[in-house]
């Protein structure tokens, strides 16, 4: 069943369009990112959830109750939303404490006092912080923060969660955790979460689903294994992982692929975009998907190698091949000139 | 607050600062006093007051007094601001709080200290005479006036320059530095034309608060004639034997008309000063500029000028009130009394005046900051063309002076019938206080709302909070400290003003400001020295409580 639903969303700052038509079903117990660059307009998107911001045109429903309608005139105010919203800079209240904090949506809706202590207590210790309803924010690590804000947002059961970021403010190390800790805690309660971010591989460690955004417009949804495999566009692939890029032109097409070439080398590969023949094009092949192999045959080329870069697990190397380059991934390689096997399947021409 | 309430807030405000200023618009048009049952509509007040030689002479000393005074306290104030953010000049921490004093002490009492210091009796001149046998200055001239005026309107550039010196990072400067700049040029090239337009700014006001200049001159000017634009509204008051409300009101016009323009660019200049700041550089840990062995004479400058418009005039104003005479061949020690301070007792407006002060500058400034704040909150993270209604109403009773505003408070409450009843009470001051310093408080109390970023007010909305219960719970409490401070400054600050309440004197509102500039009139000196020592040492408790509170909110 859909929990969250959004039908043509246009919003504008002034004369700036931010969102140019956004439509998406969000179905129950479904962990969706919205991914995209700065000025993308996910942040933006979030917000029209939340009722921060007043889109021009557009339906927002949760459940089957419409929360936004600009041709009925509806919009209702954050607070009679009911959704859970986990800031950015998690936006912790510094004059309460973490238990007033997580408390404070439940004061607003008459629970007493009996329960409150009880289900604030459990949400603490969902989070891993049962022990510490007594500090202020400022006395706890960004970590903690974090995990009070979501508890803030979780305590009166929303039928949505909303992240912005969740996870930006957090080092390194600690987001690897966070990551797999927050799509854990969210599958347990089987709740409905949207979550915004920039980094491709945190919305495809946490989400079930990742609509892709630029410029204000859907440009991909999907489960993370068909944006990352099945491109729709050059600035899919190219958001979604490190690619080689091949400017070219369409020399000929055959079964869904097209062949295009690598200073004089012709290399087939599958035709993403219906560019016709003789126009321009690009070939995108993943990293990983160029093998360094022993000779010459179908969509191979040679290339010499430029450089190495050991990076621990593997080494990166790094191909001329006229004006070009590629780079693969593999094991140590003597200098010189290598063949490199480009496979049909795994180049994509837009 | 939805936004019914706030458009309520906005259009009171708005009815209580277009009110004074249209009632006075309206009274220069009329033959007589508003409150005659035959006036009639004419032009004879401006015509009156546009063919008096006086008007042009108080115009043109107010004038000439603006631009020297403006002259003296901008470079002297960047020069201290730069010494005192910028360098390792010796003992910078001790003089930074001393730097702003004459800011706090009203300019009525700072007028009186010149005169028993430097006047032609005064302790300094005849000590000086004695020692040296001549007076090489003579107070009452308008070159001593301008010099005063410019050198206890120093702290004003001062504030404004260094707060913008100390925002900027010194990276800009360590820049200049390693591309082979020194220190002074790095000062002339770099540090003083990245804060110009603060400078520019404090020059503007400086200005502006020489034209409204109404102690300094009262005290100073009348001896010799010398009339300002203010003085000649105070003692254009009986000018015709009977109040003269008409000429008052044309004069009123006229110096709202001189000061709108200066407002506006004030604020203009504000804007553009705020940008360019913003655009400072990381405010890391500044490490101070080396001056050598500049910094001794440029100790000795300060610590001269302190002197000079600090020390001198408190301290002989202060000796002034503990002795019974003075004269050549007196030793004070012997004419030590507390026979003023007794007398003051005896008077029962005085010690009213000495209550209501107190009650004004507390209760009144807490009551103020709580009208500041609703206002505040009307306008809060709104946008919309009331709160742009709002940005230029605050400006209006910017332009008028303390004296002008009382006036036309004054005629507000006499003109209003369910007013009038209220005219001899503290209530008619604290109106005319709060109108005064609007834009002030509400400078303040923004300030202190600016901390908060919005995310906090929005994440109340989210959990489920109403925007009524947004500002109670979560956007007041949060602010509590930054209005705490607020109604500290505004205490101070009620505490010193003394123009505003010169025409609502009466029995039941005296305030030791007004009372102070009514027995300067009468020549009561005795009294006027310890009241204003009684003054001096209110504001200096209120400046304490700030200073440790300041300590306790920073640790």
């Amino acid at each position: 069943m859909a929990k969250l639903i959004i039908d043509d969303l246009h919003l504008s700052y002034g004369s700036t369009e931010i969102l140019k038509g956004i439509t998406a079903t969000f179905a129950q117990g479904e962990i969706v990112a919205l991914l995209g660059r700065s000025g993308s307009g996910k942040t933006t998107l979030l917000r029209s959830i939340a009722g921060l911001e007043e889109p021009k045109k557009g339906v927002i429903s949760i459940g089957d109750q419409p929360v936004f309608d600009a041709a009925a005139g509806l919009n209702v105010p954050s607070e009679k939303r009911g959704l859970g919203l986990v800031f950015q800079s998690y936006a912790l209240w510094p004059h309460k404490t973490v238990f007033e904090n997580v408390a404070y949506g439940l004061r607003l809706r008459n629970v007493a006092k009996a329960e409150l202590q009880q289900r604030v207590a459990a949400v603490l210790d969902g989070v891993g912080l049962g022990h510490l309803g007594d500090r202020y924010p400022h006395q706890m690590s960004g970590g903690q923060q974090q995990r009070v804000a979501l508890a803030r947002a979780l305590v009166y059961n929303p039928p949505v969660i909303l992240l912005d970021e969740p996870l930006s403010n957090l080092d390194a190390k600690l987001r690897e955790e966070a990551r797999i800790w927050i799509r854990t805690l969210i599958k347990r309660m089987n709740l409905t979460a949207v979550f915004v971010t920039h980094d491709q591989v945190e919305a495809m460690a946490i989400a079930d689903r990742i609509v892709l955004l630029d410029g204000g417009r859907i440009v991909q949804a999907g489960t993370p294994e068909q944006l990352y495999t099945e491109p729709v566009s050059l600035f899919a692939s190219e958001f979604m992982g490190v690619n080689n890029q091949i400017k070219s032109r369409v020399q000929d097409k055959r079964g869904g692929y097209a062949r295009i070439e690598l200073s004089g080398h012709p290399l087939w590969g599958k035709d993403r975009a219906g560019k016709g023949v003789s126009e321009d094009a690009t070939g995108v092949i993943r990293l990983e998907q160029v093998e360094v192999v022993d000779g010459e045959g179908e969509n191979r080329i040679p290339a010499e190698l430029e450089t190495s870069v050991y990076l621990g697990s593997h080494w990166e190397h790094v191909f001329r091949c006229g004006d070009q380059t590629l780079r693969a991934f593999g094991r140590p390689l003597a200098a010189g000139t290598h063949w490199l096997h480009l496979p049909p399947e795994q180049l994509w021409v837009f | 607050m939805n936004r019914a309430t706030r458009i309520a807030v906005i259009v009171a405000m708005a009815i209580a600062v277009l009110a004074p200023i249209g009632l006075v618009v309206y009274q220069s048009f009329l033959d007589g006093p508003f409150f005659q049952p035959k006036t009639a509509f004419t032009f004879s007040a401006y015509e009156f007051v546009l063919d008096d030689e006086d008007f042009f002479d108080a115009l043109y000393n107010s004038c000439v007094i603006a631009f020297g005074m403006t002259a003296i306290a901008v470079p002297v104030g960047a020069m201290l601001a730069f010494l005192m953010a910028r360098t390792d000049l010796p003992g910078r921490r001790w003089i930074e709080p001393v730097i702003l004093v004459p800011m706090f002490v009203s300019s009525v009492v700072l007028a009186f200290g010149f005169v028993v210091s430097l006047g032609p009796a005064g302790f300094v001149t005849l000590w000086f005479k004695g020692t040296f046998g001549f007076v090489p200055w003579y107070l009452y001239s308008k070159t001593t006036l301008i010099v005063i005026a410019g050198l206890t309107h120093v702290p004003h550039v001062f504030l404004y320059t260094s707060s913008a010196l100390r925002s900027l990072g010194s990276d800009v400067e360590e820049a200049a530095r390693m591309t082979g700049a020194g220190p002074l040029r790095t000062a002339l090239t770099v540090s003083l034309p990245m804060v110009m337009p603060n400078i520019l700014y404090a020059a503007v006001l400086v200005f502006f608060l020489g034209f409204e200049l109404f102690g300094l001159p009262l005290v100073l000017g009348d001896p010799e004639g010398i009339l300002v634009l203010a003085t000649y509204l105070y003692k254009l008051t009986n000018k015709l034997g009977t109040p003269s409300y008409q000429l008052m009101a044309v004069v009123v016009v006229a110096i709202i008309c001189i000061a709108l323009p200066l407002v506006a660019l004030q604020r203009f200049l504000l804007r553009a000063a705020n940008r360019y700041v913003s655009v400072k550089g990381k405010a890391a840990a500044q490490k101070p500029v080396s001056i050598g062995v500049w910094r001794w004479p440029a100790a000795a400058m300060i610590t001269a000028w302190l002197l000079f418009t600090v020390v001198v005039p408190i301290s002989g104003l202060v000796l002034r009130a503990f002795v019974s005479s003075w004269g050549e061949g007196v030793n004070l020690l012997d004419v030590l009394t507390l026979a003023h301070f007794r007398e003051l007792m005896e008077f029962p407006n005085l010690t009213r005046g000495i209550v209501n002060t107190l009650l004004i500058a507390s209760v009144g400034g807490a009551l103020s900051v709580g009208v500041y704040t609703m206002l505040n909150l009307a306008a809060h993270r709104w946008q919309s063309g009331w709160t742009k209604l709002m940005d230029y109403l605050v400006l209006l009773p910017r332009a008028m002076p303390g004296l002008v505003a009382g006036l036309a408070i004054f005629w507000v409450f006499l003109f209003t019938p369910f007013l009038s009843p209220l005219r001899q009470t503290m209530i008619a001051i604290w109106v005319a206080y709060t109108l005064v310093w609007l834009a002030y408080g509400m400078r303040l109390v923004s300030g202190a709302l600016l901390q908060i970023g919005p995310e906090l007010e929005e994440a109340g909305r989210i959990v489920g909070a109403s925007p009524g219960r947004v500002s109670r719970d979560l956007t007041i409490p949060l602010v509590k400290v930054g209005l705490f401070s607020s109604w500290l400054l505004i205490f101070v600050t009620f505490m010193r003003e003394y123009s505003t309440g010169v025409y609502l004197l009466a029995p039941g509102t005296e305030v030791i400001g007004s009372l102070l500039v009514s027995l300067w009139g009468t020549g009561a000196v005795d009294l006027v020295t310890a009241l204003s020592t009684v003054n001096i040492a209110m504001i200096g408790g209120g400046l304490l409580l700030m200073s440790l509170f300041g300590k306790r909110s920073h640790g």
